[in-house]
C-alpha cells in the first residue's frame, strides 16, 4: 500500500471530526444545563431557539441558585442523599464482601443452596418487588432511642437498609475471590491466622479493584434512587435529590432555578466520575464479564 | 464425611448470613409477598376483608376478545351509510352491555379493523394494561436493538488506536453516570412543543420549512422521543460493555486476517464478530431488562400520556398498588413482568449455553 | 521438631479416590521427598499433613499426636508453596513477620526473629521491598523465612523451585540444604524433579496413582528398585526395558535371552518368574559398553546420536525393532546406520515380571 501523507492527513481529520460530532450528542443537554442555570427564565426560553442556548451571554447571574436555596431545602436534600449514599455503599461493601468471602472460600452446610438463591435474585427488577416491598416496610419494626416503634417509613433507615445488600455486588466479589490465588488464602491458614483474620488481612487489601467496582456501582444506584424515595418518604426531613426535585414542579414553575437545581446535584457526580473515569468504566466493563 | 477440619459451618454462616438475611428480607420476600398479593383483593384502605381470589386478577388484566360488528341494514337488507358514504356499524355497547354475551360485560375497545364489509374489535377488560403492555414490548423491540447496534459502533469506533481516543469515551460514557430524572428533564426542554430544542434545530436545518411538533404531546411521537433519549442516555453504557467484549479478542487473530488479506468488513465478519457472540447476547439481554424496567422517563415526562400513549408496565403497577392503593392490582402486573423477565434470562441462558 | 507418621491414609475427591491408602512414617529430623509423575497425588498428601485437606480415611501424627481434626496452625507446621504465595500487599518484613503478628508477638520479638530469618537467608537488605520488587529466587526466600521463623516441626515444601530457572534452581536448592543442616527440622519435599530428589532426601518416597511404590535412601532405590515404575522413574535417561523370554530358571537366577539379546543370567532377586514365560529386562543406559563385533551381547543399529560433551546419548535400533538408549560417559562419533554390539554387567541388570 502506498502511504500518501496528504491522505492519511484527510482520514485523520475526517475521524476526529466524526468523533466530535459524536461528542456534541452527548454533551449538548448538559452544555444546555450548565448554562440555562445563570440565565433569567424569559432569557432562557428565548435562547431555545438559537444556539444561544449553549453559551453563557446575556443576563448571567447566580440569581437561580439563591432562589432555588429559597424554594427548597436544597442543602437538606443533598445531605440526605449523601448520607444515604455513603451508608449504603459503606455497609454494602462491608456485608456483601463478608458473604462473598463465605461463598468464595468457606465449606458449609447449605452453602450452595443459598448461593444459588443469592444469584436467583439477580434476575428480580427492583421495580416488580416495590410494591410488596413498601407493604412489608410500613410494618417492619425498629428499636430506637425512643423504643420501638412499628413501621419504617419516612427515615433513613427505609433507604439504605433494603439496599445494602445485592446478588450482584455479591456475585462481582465472589468472581474476584476466586481468581485471587489461592496459595495466598492456604498460606494465610498455614500461618495460623484465622477466617476473619484471613479476610481483612489478606483478602481485603487485596481487593481495591473490585471494591471500586462494587462501590461506583452503588453509588450510582443509591445516589440516583428516585422510585423507591418517592414512595418510602413524605416528609421532606429524608427527602433525597431526585425526589426533591418535585418542589420545583409546584404552582408555577421557573425553570432557571430547575436548571440550577439539577446542576447542582448533577456537576459533583460528573467531576467525580471525570476523576475516576478509568474506576467508572472499568466498572461498567466488569458486570459485562459475567453471564 | 468431610469432617470438622475442612468444614467451617458456624464461620460460613456468620459471614454470610448478614448479607443473606437482607435479601431474603428484602428481594426474597417481597417476591414472593407480589406472588400471594396477586392471588388476593387486596387494597391498601379497604373496608373490606382481604379474600383470596385465585387467578381473578390475572383475568382482569389479560382478559380479551375479538368481536365483529356487522354493518346496519336497513329493512331492504341493503347496507347503511352515512352521508359521507361511510357504512354506519351498531355501537359496541350492544355487545358489551348485552345480557346476550355476558362474558363480554365491562370490557372496552382496544382497537379495531376493517374486514370487508365488517368491522374487528378487539376489546379489554384492562385496555390501559394492554396499552401498557405492548407499548413495553414495543419500546424493547425498538431499543434493544437500535441501542444496542449504535454502541456497538461507537465501541468500533472507540476502539481505534488514536491520540486522545479516552477523551471521547469519557464523553460518550458520560450520561451514563447522569441520573435518569435529570436527563428526562433536560429533555422535556429538548421536546418541548413551542421553545425545544429540537424543534429550533430542525427548523434551522430546514431554513424555517418544518412546523414545530409538540413531540411529548403527540399519542404518536410521545413513545418515540422517549425511546430515543433512552437511547441516548445508555448507549454508552452498553458501548463499555462491547468494549469490554472486544478487548478479549486475541489480537494475533487481527493479525492473521491481516495477513490474510481481509477486508475490513471481513475482518469484522469473520473475526470480530464471531468473538462477540456471548456479548451481544447479554447486552440485548441487559437492554431488554432495563427496557422493561421503563419507569423514571414515564413518570417525568408524560405520566402515561397522551391519551395512554406511554404507558408502561411498571409505570402501571405503580400507579395502581401505590397511587391508587390496588395493591393486589399492582402486584399481579409485577409478577406478569418478573414472568417475562424469567422467560428472557432463559432464553438467554440457552442462547449462551456451552457447546 | 517431630516425627510424622500417616497410617493408612486415603482420601477422595467425591467419587475419585486420590490417595489410596499410604502408610509413611518419618522420623524426627529426616528430610523426606515425595516425587512421583504429575497427578499421582504428591500434593494431596502434603496439604493432608498441612491441614488444608482432611482426609477420607486413616490417621495422621505429628510429634505422636493425632492431628485429624486440628486446623493448621495448631499443627506446627509451615508450609512453602510452588508460587511462593508471599502476600504482595505487604512488605518483605511484614511477610516473614506474618505468623507472628498472627500470633500476637511483641515487636521486639518480630524484630529480633525477622532479623535473624534475615540473616540465614541472606536477605537483610531485602526487608522493607515489596514482593513486586524481588526475583523469583528472591521471593522463594521470602516464602521460606515466612517458614522459618515460627520455628515449626515440620516444614512441608511443594515444589518450591518448580518455578525458577535452572541456573537458580541449583543455588536454591543447596541452599535449601544447607539450611536443613542449619535447622535440623523434619522436611517432606515434594518436587518432580529427581536430582531435588536425589540431592536432597534421606529417603525418597516414590507416588504413583496415589499408593507408594517404594520407600528408600536415593541409592537404595537407585540401585535397587522394587518394581519396574521405581526403576524407570530415577535415573537419566531413564532405565531400558526389554521383554525377554526366560529360558532357564534356576533358584537365585534366570537365564533370559532374545532375538537381539544372547542369553545371559541375571538375577531374579526373589521375584516370581516361570520357565518359558515372558519377563522384562531393565539395563540402565549408562551401564551399557559399546565393544568390539562378536564380543556383545545386545546387537543394534545406531538410529541418531546426541553428543553432550561429557556424555554421548545413543538412540539405538535393536534387531527385534525395538528402541534402545545408551549412555556413554565420553564424547564419541557414531553415524547413523552404524552397527553397534554393546555388553553389559550383569549384575547390574534388573529383572522384573512382565505385568507390574
Ligand atoms: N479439589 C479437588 N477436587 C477433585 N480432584 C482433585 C482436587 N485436587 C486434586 N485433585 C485430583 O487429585 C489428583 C492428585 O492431585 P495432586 O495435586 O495431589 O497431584 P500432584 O501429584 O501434586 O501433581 P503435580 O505434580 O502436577 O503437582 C489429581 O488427579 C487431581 O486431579
Ligand atoms: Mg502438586
Amino acid at each position: 500500500m502506498a502511504f500518501d501523507p496528504d491522505n492519511y492527513g484527510l482520514r485523520l481529520f475526517v475521524r476526529y471530526l466524526v468523533l466530535c460530532l459524536i461528542a456534541l450528542i452527548f454533551i449538548f443537554p448538559l452544555v444546555f444545563m450548565i448554562n440555562s442555570s445563570f440565565k433569567p427564565d424569559n432569557q432562557l426560553l428565548a435562547d431555545t431557539s438559537s444556539l444561544r442556548a449553549f453559551v453563557p451571554v446575556g443576563d448571567i447571574s447566580l440569581n437561580n441558585y439563591f432562589g432555588a436555596f429559597r424554594r427548597a431545602p436544597v442543602g437538606l436534600f443533598v445531605l440526605n442523599s449523601v448520607l444515604v449514599t455513603g451508608a449504603t455503599v459503606l455497609l454494602s461493601l462491608l456485608i456483601c464482601s463478608l458473604a462473598a468471602f463465605s461463598f468464595a472460600f468457606l465449606r458449609w452446610k447449605g452453602r450452595d443452596v443459598v448461593f444459588s438463591i443469592v444469584i436467583a435474585t439477580l434476575i428480580i427488577p427492583f421495580e416488580t418487588i416495590a410494591i410488596p416491598l413498601l407493604l412489608l416496610v410500613s410494618k417492619l419494626p425498629w428499636i430506637g432511642l425512643e423504643g420501638l416503634q412499628w413501621g419504617w417509613l419516612n427515615t433513613y433507615r427505609v433507604q439504605i437498609i433494603p439496599w445494602i445488600a445485592d446478588g450482584l455486588t455479591i456475585f462481582l466479589f465472589v468472581q474476584y475471590f476466586k481468581g485471587l490465588p489461592g496459595e495466598l488464602i492456604e498460606a494465610g491458614r498455614v500461618e495460623g491466622a484465622s477466617w476473619w483474620q484471613v479476610y481483612y488481612r489478606i483478602v481485603m487489601p487485596l481487593s481495591g479493584p473490585v471494591l471500586a467496582t462494587a462501590a461506583i456501582l452503588k453509588f450510582l444506584v443509591m445516589y440516583n434512587q428516585y422510585l423507591w424515595p418517592l414512595i418510602v418518604v413524605q416528609q421532606e426531613t429524608y427527602r433525597p435529590v431526585m425526589v426533591g426535585l418535585g418542589y420545583f414542579f409546584q404552582l408555577n414553575v421557573a425553570w432557571g432555578e430547575v436548571m440550577a437545581y439539577l446542576t447542582l446535584i448533577t456537576v459533583p457526580v460528573l467531576i467525580f466520575y471525570l476523576f475516576l473515569q478509568r474506576a467508572f468504566i472499568a466498572s461498567i466493563a466488569s458486570t459485562g464479564v459475567k453471564g | 464425611m468431610a469432617s470438622k477440619l475442612t468444614l467451617s459451618n458456624r464461620t460460613g454462616w456468620t459471614f454470610a448470613l448478614p448479607g443473606f438475611a437482607l435479601i431474603f428480607t428484602f428481594i426474597v420476600l417481597p417476591f414472593f409477598f407480589a406472588i400471594g398479593l396477586s392471588l388476593t383483593n387486596q387494597r391498601l384502605l379497604s373496608p373490606n376483608p382481604t379474600q383470596f381470589v385465585g387467578l381473578e386478577n390475572y383475568r382482569q388484566l389479560l382478559d380479551f376478545a375479538v368481536v365483529t360488528l356487522e354493518p346496519e341494514r336497513n329493512e331492504a337488507g341493503e347496507v347503511v351509510r352515512d352521508e359521507a358514504g361511510e357504512i354506519q356499524y351498531p355501537r359496541l355497547r350492544a355487545i358489551t352491555r348485552s345480557d346476550d354475551h355476558p362474558q363480554y360485560r365491562g370490557m372496552r375497545e382496544w382497537f379495531r379493523w376493517q374486514s370487508g364489509e365488517n368491522v374487528r374489535v378487539v376489546i379489554a377488560n384492562d385496555v390501559v394494561f394492554m396499552k401498557a403492555l405492548v407499548n413495553t414490548f414495543l419500546f424493547v423491540l425498538v431499543v434493544a436493538p437500535v441501542q444496542g447496534g449504535l454502541a456497538l459502533m461507537l465501541a468500533l469506533l472507540i476502539n481505534q488506536k488514536l491520540r486522545g481516543i479516552s477523551v471521547f469515551r469519557t464523553i460518550y460514557f458520560m450520561p451514563v453516570v447522569v441520573s435518569i430524572v435529570v436527563v428526562s428533564l433536560l429533555w422535556r426542554f429538548i421536546y418541548d412543543g413551542q421553545n425545544g430544542l429540537l424543534n429550533s434545530i430542525l427548523q434551522g436545518l430546514s431554513f424555517g420549512l418544518f412546523q414545530p411538533v409538540d413531540w411529548l404531546g403527540e399519542p404518536s411521537t410521545a413513545l418515540p422521543a422517549i425511546m430515543a433519549m433512552s437511547i441516548w442516555q445508555a448507549v454508552g453504557f452498553h458501548m463499555v460493555i462491547w468494549l469490554a467484549g472486544l478487548q478479549t479478542i486475541s489480537p494475533t487473530l487481527y493479525e492473521a486476517a491481516a495477513i490474510e488479506g481481509a477486508s475490513k468488513w471481513q475482518t469484522f465478519r469473520y473475526v470480530t464478530w464471531p468473538g462477540l457472540r456471548n456479548t451481544a447476547v447479554l447486552v440485548l439481554v441487559v437492554i431488554t431488562i432495563q427496557g422493561f424496567a421503563l419507569f423514571a422517563q414515564i413518570d417525568v415526562m408524560t405520566n402515561g400520556g397522551p391519551r395512554d400513549s406511554t404507558q408502561t408496565l411498571v409505570f402501571q403497577a405503580v400507579e395502581r398498588g401505590y397511587g391508587k392503593q390496588d395493591i393486589s392490582g399492582g402486584s399481579t402486573i409485577s409478577v406478569i413482568l418478573f414472568a417475562i423477565v424469567l422467560a428472557i434470562s432463559l432464553i438467554q441462558r440457552w442462547l449462551t449455553r456451552e457447546r | 521438631m517431630a516425627e510424622v507418621s500417616l497410617k493408612g491414609i486415603k482420601k477422595s475427591y467425591g467419587r475419585v479416590d486420590v490417595i489410596k491408602g499410604v502408610d509413611i512414617h518419618i522420623n524426627e529430623g529426616e528430610f523426606v521427598v515425595f516425587v512421583g509423575p504429575s497427578g499421582c497425588g504428591k500434593s494431596t498428601l502434603l496439604r493432608v499433613v498441612a491441614g488444608l485437606e482432611d482426609v477420607t480415611e486413616g490417621v495422621i501424627e505429628i510429634g505422636g499426636r493425632v492431628v485429624n481434626e486440628l486446623p493448621p496452625k495448631e499443627r506446627g507446621v509451615a508450609m512453602v508453596f510452588q508460587s511462593y504465595a508471599i502476600f504482595p500487599h505487604m512488605t518483605v518484613r511484614e511477610n516473614i513477620a506474618f505468623g507472628l503478628t498472627i500470633a500476637g508477638a511483641s515487636r521486639q520479638e518480630k524484630q529480633q526473629k525477622v532479623a535473624e530469618a534475615a540473616r540465614i537467608l541472606q536477605m537483610e537488605h531485602l526487608l522493607d521491598r515489596r514482593p513486586s520488587q524481588l526475583s523469583g529466587g528472591q521471593r522463594q526466600r521470602v516464602a521460606i523465612g515466612r517458614a522459618i521463623t515460627r520455628k515449626p516441626a515440620v516444614f512441608l515444601f511443594d515444589e518450591p523451585l518448580s518455578n525458577l530457572d535452572a541456573a537458580l534452581r541449583m543455588d536454591m536448592r543447596m541452599e535449601i540444604g544447607r539450611l536443613r543442616r542449619q535447622l535440623g527440622t523434619t522436611m517432606i519435599y515434594v518436587t518432580h524433579d529427581q536430582v531435588e530428589a536425589m540431592t536432597l532426601a534421606d529417603r525418597i518416597v516414590v507416588l504413583k496413582d496415589g499408593q507408594v511404590m517404594q520407600i528408600g535412601a536415593p541409592m537404595e532405590l537407585y540401585h535397587q528398585p522394587a518394581n519396574r515404575f521405581v526403576a524407570g522413574f530415577l535415573g537419566a535417561p531413564s532405565m531400558n526395558f526389554l521383554k525377554v523370554d526366560v529360558l532357564d530358571l534356576d533358584g537365585e537366577a534366570a537365564t533370559v535371552g532374545n532375538q537381539s539379546l544372547e542369553p545371559i543370567r541375571v538375577t531374579t532377586r526373589r521375584r516370581p518368574f516361570r520357565k518359558d514365560g515372558k519377563a522384562i529386562l531393565g539395563i540402565r543406559p549408562q551401564h551399557l559398553r559399546a565393544v568390539q563385533s562378536g564380543k556383545g551381547m545386545l546387537h543394534g543399529v545406531v538410529a541418531h546420536a546426541e553428543r553432550l560433551g561429557s556424555e554421548t546419548v545413543v538412540d539405538l535400533t535393536l534387531r527385534d525393532d525395538r528402541e534402545l538408549i545408551a549412555a556413554f560417559n565420553e564424547d564419541k562419533i557414531f553415524q547413523p546406520g552404524d552397527a553397534l554390539e554393546l555388553a553389559f554387567d550383569t549384575a547390574l541388570a534388573h529383572l522384573f515380571p512382565e505385568e507390574g
